[in-house]
């Protein structure tokens, strides 16, 4: 029996150091093995290949604790490390709603994203944002109880009055079985949803509509909605991204026990350490990623992302929090429209 | 028969076609998904309560209309009743159109669900005037003379003519149509084929590049396993010039002899080596491969692992100041 199952699993969101060198090390092997014949020798990719743009082009991403906040001023803790950051008339903030930078609390958990030109002035704020993404699996009064998936821990969500009636246009049914997608403010033992990241599928989990069946070879640009995912276990500051499809053989210990269910979107499948070029449609960003995870629950939304126009069904990316910034997504509207091109 | 009349004929069996092609559609994919809320389509803009009935509502209507033009097409309902069915129908196609409009400004994520599972598509200008065209259609029958059977020769010709055109002129303006075709020649492509590992490395083992490799490979387990579009890549651990080595085989997810590519990489260094050594034959007897030591497997030996950290880490996609 093949053993290999074990060295490629994502059931640590492929976030670990080694995991990381696999990453680079696959690259490496790969370009050996398809390099021209008489290219050279050397099996290493030359780096920013093809004119992609490197991950450092990107605008950068600081997350961390607010430690103090003045109307001219955050600092940022993270590790020890305390980071201050200029706040500009244009600097905005999100804490459950737009506020003012100035109006955020010291203890809030911050995600910050610099401007591209001056890595020391805070463009944008996003405090105590999280997301929860999964299966109903018990309703009680205004309380949700969440299955994000079989790695992460189960989800309480809880949905206030202020915010019932706005979520409730977007997902109709919260009782167990449907599936939900919520931003909002992160409490110490539940989430509070204020925001519907998406609009709910009609089916329930356990009747998913069959996938469209279509022939042909599958292209290389593939449109669709790149979410972001809470950093749940990975490392500060990881740059890649959860793909849907990732090869059944990876054994992907995120998958339900029944087996992966095919995905909406049409995408071949991958492996931790493939690469995507990936494009947020919405602002002209892109930026080359690896695949570092599996996403399982993302292949359970047909759902279509409407921040700029309207984009084909089904998720095709669940980027992880920095890359998601990075690229230039708004982390309260829940998706971007995206087009991905894996990497040959 | 003059050609306006040929063309008023022909509408009210394609009307028809078309109310009760939707009413089915729409029912195979409730039964597919046990659930009305499938077939909802424009009748998300109604109120939450309301979906269900409405959309009950719309497949019941569609059904009866369709029935009703046939039944009416002739001289059983002449007058009155017949003139009721098709001024019912030329107001719901007028009123699909709206709600089509609808839709598209409120929900344009949302297809218009005419025909169930093929309308997926967003609404486009082109299901609008599909709808429009469909409205017109209904009212150009209101005061239609009960249809006679077309009489052989030119006549005939003539309506089957005026279908035919309609028929394409409504293809084209319907998104489904792609749909329906890319169902029809449906093959699985091989970036979507499932092939296990297993099999993958049989094939492997059966070609002549593993024969030629096979000399210096020391495991009998791959040390590292991928797979990416078309391609599974099986990495193995070996000895070559007596340093430390990766064979790298790139295997086609293909069932019946596979195109396989191969190279050998310095484990430390990364290099390409050359393989086999010049002077030495590419093919021919090559050593029996050794069998792998006890706990030499896979994970013992590890060698992408273990060659790992050598690798530049300016290469590697993380951000330590994110």
């Amino acid at each position: 029996m093949l053993d290999v199952r074990g060295r490629c699993t994502c059931c640590d969101r492929c976030a670990s150091t080694s995991t990381a060198a696999r990453v680079a090390r696959r690259r490496v092997l790969k370009a050996a093995v398809f390099r021209p014949e008489d290219g050279p020798a050397s099996g290493s990719p030359s780096p920013g290949s093809g004119g992609l743009p490197e991950p450092g082009e990107l605008p950068r991403t600081i997350m961390g604790r607010i430690v103090d906040v003045s109307p001219h001023i955050l600092v940022v803790s993270h590790g020890g490390t305390e980071t201050r950051l200029t706040l500009t008339a244009d600097a905005a903030a999100w804490r459950g709603g737009q506020v003012d930078p100035a109006g955020l609390f010291p203890g809030d958990l911050a995600v910050v994203r610099l401007q591209p030109s001056q890595r020391s002035v805070a463009d944008r704020i996003w405090a105590n944002i999280g997301r929860v993404t999964g299966t109903i699996i018990e309703r009680n009064g205004k309380t949700l109880v969440v299955n994000a998936g079989r790695t992460r821990n189960t989800e309480v969500v809880l949905v206030p009055s202020r915010a019932a009636s706005r979520i409730q246009v977007r997902f109709p049914n919260l009782e167990p079985g449907y599936l939900i997608d919520v931003i909002g403010l992160r409490r110490e033992d539940c989430l509070e949803a204020l925001v519907p990241a998406t609009s709910q599928p009609a089916y329930r989990v356990s009747r998913l509509p069959a996938p469209p069946l279509v022939s042909g070879h599958v292209p290389d640009a593939i449109s669709g909605s790149a979410t972001w995912h809470e950093p749940s276990g990975e490392p500060y500051g990881l740059l890649g991204v959860s793909y849907p499809a990732l090869d059944p053989d990876a054994g992907c210990a995120e998958e339900p026990p029944e087996g992966p269910v095919p995905g909406f979107a049409r995408m071949p499948y991958l492996s931790v350490g493939s690469l995507l070029l990936i494009r947020n449609d919405c602002t002209a960003t892109s930026c080359v990623l690896p695949v570092t995870g599996c996403a399982p629950v993302a292949r359970l939304f047909n759902d279509r992302c409407l921040t700029c126009g309207t984009s084909p069904r089904g998720r095709v990316a669940d980027l992880s929090l920095g890359s998601f910034v990075a690229l230039g997504g708004e982390l309260e509207r829940g998706c971007f429209n995206a087009t991905i091109t894996i990497g040959r | 028969m003059t050609l306006l009349t040929a063309a008023e004929d022909v509408q009210i069996p394609l009307l028809s076609a078309m109310l009760l092609g939707g009413c089915f559609a729409k029912l195979v994919r409730v039964l597919q998904t046990r659930t009305v809320i499938a077939a909802l389509g424009p009748t998300v803009l109604f109120p939450l309560h309301m979906r269900r009935p409405a959309a009950i509502f719309l497949c019941a209507t569609e059904f009866g209309l369709g029935i009703g033009l046939i039944v009416t097409a002739g001289r059983l309902g002449r007058g009155a009743p017949a003139s009721a069915v098709r001024v019912l129908v030329a107001i719901l196609f007028v009123v699909a159109t709206c709600a089509l409009l609808e839709l598209r400004n409120t929900r344009p994520d949302l297809g218009c669900g005419c025909f169930g599972e093929f309308s997926t598509a967003p609404v486009s200008s082109r299901s609008l005037a599909r709808s429009a065209l469909l409205a017109v259609a209904a009212l150009a029958t209101i005061d239609l003379a009960p249809l006679q059977p077309p009489g052989a020769g030119t006549a005939a010709a003539t309506m089957l003519g005026i279908l035919a055109a309609e028929l394409a002129l409504i293809g084209a303006l319907s998104p489904e149509l792609g749909e329906g075709l890319v169902r029809l020649g449906y093959t699985e492509p091989c970036e979507l084929r499932l092939l296990p590992a297993e099999r993958t490395l049989a094939a492997l083992r059966k070609s002549s590049q593993w024969r030629r490799y096979a000399g210096i490979i020391t495991a009998d387990a791959p040390a590292d396993l991928w797979r990416e579009l078309c391609w599974r890549y099986v990495v193995f651990p070996g000895r070559c010039r007596d340093r430390d080595a990766e064979i790298i085989f790139a295997v086609y997810l293909k069932q019946r002899r596979p195109p396989i590519r191969a190279a050998v990489i310095d484990s430390a260094t990364g290099e390409v080596l050359p393989w086999p050594l010049p002077g030495r034959p590419g093919r021919g007897p090559q050593p029996v491969p050794r069998p792998a030591a006890p706990g030499r497997s896979a994970a013992a030996t590890g060698s992408a692992a273990a060659a790992a950290p050598r690798v530049r880490s300016s290469s590697l996609p993380f951000s330590s100041d994110l």
